[in-house]
C-alpha cells in the first residue's frame, strides 16, 4: 500500500485518514451518542403519535431526520458503513506489517537480543548447561534457534506469534455480522398471522404490510393457556399443524420461547386474543323474523333465500347516551345476484336502531381464540452466529495471547563457570512477559541433583 | 428455607457496609489490621451471599415454580452484588492490594441495599424468561457489568488517591493496567452476554436484534467500552483520562440495568 501513497498523494491522505485509529474511536463515540436519539423517542410508530408526542413542529424535524426509525436511517447508516470502511482499510493497512513480524526468520531475532532482564551464574562452562538450558527453554517456550559467536551461545525461542492475527479475527468478525445483517434484510422476510381456533391460513401479512402466499398452509387445532395457582400465565400454547398440497404434513406444538420450523421459516407464539367466529342474529325480513347464524367475513344462506354475512363486530360501542353494547355491520343481498347492502346491527331491542324493511338485531356473538403467530425467514442468521463465535474467540486470542519472544545468552565466566542472561520481548502484557522470565530464571537456577 | 434466605441476605448487607468501612479504615489509618479484617469479612459475607443465593434456587423448586433465581429486578441485584464481590476479591488475591476494598467493596453493599427496598418474595416464571438461555445470559451480562463496575471503582481509586499527580508512579502504572484488565474482562463478557440474548431472542421472538431500548443501550455501553480500548492505542488516553472513560462507561452500564426499565419501555420490562 506504500506503493499508493507514494504513486498518489490524494489517495494516500484519504487511505491515512480511513486507517487511523482516532477515526474508529471518533467514529464509535459518535454511534454510541446518536444511538441513544432512537432510545428516548419511540420508532416506528404512526406520524399522528409523533404528532401528539412532540408537537407539529417535532414531528417534522423527527420526520425530517428519520428518527422515527433512525436504526435504518440514511445518516445512521452511513455511520456504519464508514465505520465498516474505517475497519477493512485499517486491517489492510496493519496486516502485512503483521504477517512480517509473524513470520520474521529467527536467525534475524538471535542477533538483536534485548537487555537482560535476569543475570546468575551456574556452575560448569556454556557447552555443559547448553543442553538442560535448551530443554527449559524449549518447555517453557518453543522451538529453540542457536547461534554461536566469541562472546558466547545465544539462543532463541518465541512463542504466539499467531496471536497477532487475533485483531483481525475481530474486525473480520464484527463486517461477517454487517453482512449477515445484509443478508437478512434482502433476502429474508419478517410477517405475522393470526389463525383462529380450528382454521386454516395459507397466507401472511409482511411487516411491509403486503400479503404473502406461504406456499402450504397452517392449521390451529387448539390454543391454551394455562396458568399457575396465583393466576399469573405459565404458557401459551398453539397446537398447529403443517398442510403441504392439501395433506397434514407435520404437527408441533408451539410455545413462547419454543418455536416451529416448516421449509425453513421459523413460526413463534407472539400474541393471542379472541376473535369472533359467528353471530347469532334475529333477522326480520317484513313480517317475518327469523334466528340464524352468521359466519365472520363469509356468506351464509337466510331461510328465504337471501344472503347474509358479518363484516365487522365490534363487543362493546359507546354512542353517547343513546346506546351502549354490541354493535356489527352486516353485508346482506335479497338474492344470489342481487345488490349487496351493509346493514348496521345492535343489540336486540334497542329503541333507537332505525327499522327498515330489512332488519338484523344481535342476540349473541360466539367467538373464538386465536394465535398469534409471527413468520420469520431470515438466511443471514448464520452468519451472525458465525460473526458472534468469531468476536468471542476473536478476543480470547486478541487479549490474551501475546507473541512472546525469549534470548538466553551463556557466556563463560573464566572460573569454570556459566554466566546466564535473560532477555524478552513482547507486543503486549509486559508483566505477564515478566513473570514468564522469573519462572524461566527459577527453573533454569534449579540445578539437577547429580550436578551436584 | 426462603425466610432464611432472606434474613441471610439483610445480614450479608449489613456485613458488606461493615467491610466497606474495615477497607476505609486500612486506607486511611493504614493500619494492617484492618485490611486483614475487612478481607476476612468479605470472603465470609461472600460465602454466606452464595450460601443465600444457592438457598433461594432450593426454595423456588421446593415451592414447584424453581428457576435460578436471576428472574426480577430483587435477584438480579443480590446476584450483581455477588459478582461485584467475586470479581473484587479475585483481584485482592492477584494483587494483594486491599485498598480497592475502600472502592469496590462499596458497590456489593450499595446493590445489595437497593435489593432491600424490593419485594423479596419469590415468584414463579413468567412465559417469556422460561428458557435455558436465561442463565447464560443472566451471568454473562452481569459479570460484565462487575467487571466495568470494579474498573469504575478502580477508576474513582485513581482519582482519589491522586495518582494522577505521578502518572509514572508504579502503583498508578498498575491502577491503569488494572483499569485497562477489568474493562477488558468486562467487555468480552458483555460481548458473550450480548450474543447469548441474540441467541435467545432470535428463539423467542424470531429476531437476533430488534434496535429494543435495553438491546441499544447495551450496544451504546460495548460501542463506549470499544472506544476506550481503542483509546489505548492513541497518546494521552491513558492514566487520568482512562480513569474518567471508566466512570462514563459505568454511567452507560448502571442507565442499561436501571434507566431503561425505570424511564423507557420496551420488550425487558418485567426486569422491573
Amino acid at each position: 500500500m506504500s506503493k499508493d501513497k507514494q504513486s498518489n498523494p490524494g489517495l494516500g491522505s484519504v487511505w491515512k485518514f480511513f486507517s487511523s485509529v482516532k477515526l474508529s474511536f471518533s467514529l464509535l463515540l459518535i454511534m454510541a451518542l446518536t444511538s441513544i436519539a432512537g432510545t428516548l423517542i419511540p420508532q416506528k410508530e404512526p406520524a399522528a403519535a409523533y404528532v401528539r408526542g412532540f408537537g407539529e413542529a417535532g414531528a417534522r424535524f423527527i420526520h425530517f431526520l428519520g428518527l422515527d426509525d433512525m436504526y435504518h436511517a440514511p445518516w445512521f447508516v452511513l455511520i456504519m458503513a464508514l465505520l465498516a470502511a474505517n475497519l477493512i482499510i485499517c486491517s489492510l493497512d496493519r496486516l502485512p506489517t503483521s504477517l512480517k513480524l509473524m513470520k520474521k526468520d529467527p536467525e534475524s531475532d538471535l542477533k538483536s537480543m534485548r537487555r537482560p532482564k535476569e543475570k546468575f551464574t551456574l556452575p560448569g562452562v556454556p557447552g555443559d548447561n547448553q543442553d538442560r538450558l535448551q530443554g527449559a527453554l524449549a518447555k517453557l517456550v518453543g522451538p529453540v534457534h542457536q547461534g554461536d559467536s566469541k562472546d558466547g551461545i545465544t539462543l532463541f525461542a518465541q512463542k504466539g506469534a499467531w496471536s497477532r492475527l487475533g485483531v483481525y479475527v475481530v474486525h473480520a468478525s464484527v463486517l461477517v455480522i454487517l453482512i449477515g445483517a445484509l443478508v437478512g434484510n434482502f433476502f429474508g422476510f419478517a410477517g405475522n398471522v393470526n389463525i383462529a381456533e380450528g382454521e386454516t391460513v395459507d397466507q401472511i401479512m409482511l411487516d411491509t404490510r403486503q400479503p404473502m402466499k406461504l406456499g402450504f398452509s397452517l392449521k390451529l387445532n387448539k390454543f391454551k393457556i394455562t396458568f399457575y395457582d396465583s393466576g399469573m400465565p405459565s404458557e401459551y400454547r398453539s397446537d398447529v399443524t403443517f398442510i403441504k398440497n392439501g395433506k397434514p404434513v407435520k404437527d408441533v406444538v408451539m410455545i413462547v420461547n419454543d418455536p416451529a420450523e416448516f421449509e425453513g421459516i421459523d413460526f413463534y407464539q407472539a400474541s393471542y386474543g379472541t376473535t369472533p367466529k359467528w353471530l347469532e342474529v334475529k333477522y326480520t325480513h317484513g313480517h317475518k323474523s327469523y334466528d340464524v347464524k352468521l359466519p365472520y367475513q363469509r356468506w351464509k344462506e337466510l331461510p328465504d333465500g337471501g344472503f347474509a354475512g358479518v363484516s365487522v363486530f365490534r363487543e362493546n360501542v359507546r354512542m353517547g347516551q343513546m346506546y351502549q353494547g354490541p354493535a356489527a355491520r352486516i353485508l346482506y343481498r335479497a338474492d344470489a345476484k342481487g345488490e349487496t347492502k351493509e346493514l348496521s346491527a345492535f343489540r336486540a331491542g334497542a329503541k333507537f336502531a332505525r327499522k327498515g324493511p330489512v332488519n338484523f338485531e344481535i342476540i349473541k356473538a360466539v367467538s373464538v381464540p386465536y394465535s398469534g403467530i409471527s413468520v420469520k425467514y431470515d438466511p443471514g442468521v448464520w452468519f451472525i452466529w458465525v460473526g458472534c463465535t468469531m468476536m468471542v474467540v476473536g478476543f480470547f486470542i486478541a487479549f490474551y495471547f501475546a507473541h512472546r519472544k525469549v534470548w538466553l545468552r551463556l557466556t563463560e565466566t573464566g572460573k569454570g563457570r556459566t554466566r546466564v542472561e535473560i532477555a524478552g520481548a513482547t507486543n503486549k502484557n509486559r508483566p505477564g512477559l515478566s513473570r514468564l522470565l522469573t519462572r524461566l530464571a527459577v527453573e533454569l537456577k534449579d540445578q539437577p541433583q547429580e550436578a551436584e | 428455607m426462603e425466610a432464611l434466605s432472606n434474613q441471610i441476605l439483610v445480614a450479608v448487607t449489613f456485613a458488606y457496609l461493615a467491610a466497606s468501612v474495615l477497607y476505609l479504615c486500612h486506607w486511611v489509618i493504614k493500619v494492617n489490621v484492618f485490611g486483614t479484617l475487612a478481607s476476612l469479612l468479605s470472603w465470609v459475607t461472600f460465602a454466606a451471599q452464595t450460601t443465600a443465593i444457592i438457598m433461594r434456587w432450593v426454595a423456588s423448586h421446593e415451592m414447584g415454580i424453581g428457576h435460578a433465581p436471576f428472574s426480577n429486578l430483587f435477584e438480579s441485584l443480590v446476584f450483581f452484588s455477588w459478582t461485584l464481590a467475586l470479581i473484587y476479591l479475585i483481584i485482592e488475591l492477584i494483587t494483594k492490594l486491599r485498598i480497592i476494598g475502600a472502592f469496590a467493596v462499596p458497590l456489593a453493599f450499595l446493590a445489595m441495599l437497593y435489593a432491600l427496598t424490593l419485594d423479596p418474595s419469590i415468584k414463579p416464571l413468567m412465559p417469556a424468561l422460561k428458557s435455558n438461555w436465561l442463565i447464560a445470559h443472566v451471568i454473562t451480562c452481569f459479570l460484565g457489568y462487575s467487571g466495568f463496575g470494579i474498573s469504575a471503582a478502580l477508576g474513582i481509586m485513581y482519582l482519589v488517591t491522586g495518582q494522577a499527580r505521578e502518572p509514572g508512579s508504579k502503583r498508578a502504572l498498575l491502577l491503569d493496567d488494572l483499569i485497562y484488565q477489568t474493562v477488558v474482562v468486562g467487555f468480552i463478557l458483555l460481548t458473550a452476554g450480548i450474543v447469548t440474548g441474540s441467541i435467545w431472542a432470535n428463539s423467542a421472538w424470531g429476531t437476533y436484534w430488534s434496535w429494543d431500548p435495553k438491546e441499544t443501550w447495551s450496544l451504546i455501553t460495548w460501542l463506549v467500552y470499544a472506544a476506550m480500548l481503542h483509546s489505548r492505542f492513541m497518546r494521552g488516553w491513558q492514566g487520568r483520562r482512562l480513569a474518567y472513560f471508566s466512570l462514563v462507561g459505568f454511567a452507560c452500564v448502571l442507565f442499561t440495568y436501571f434507566g431503561v426499565n425505570l424511564l423507557l419501555s420496551g420488550l425487558h420490562s418485567y426486569a422491573t
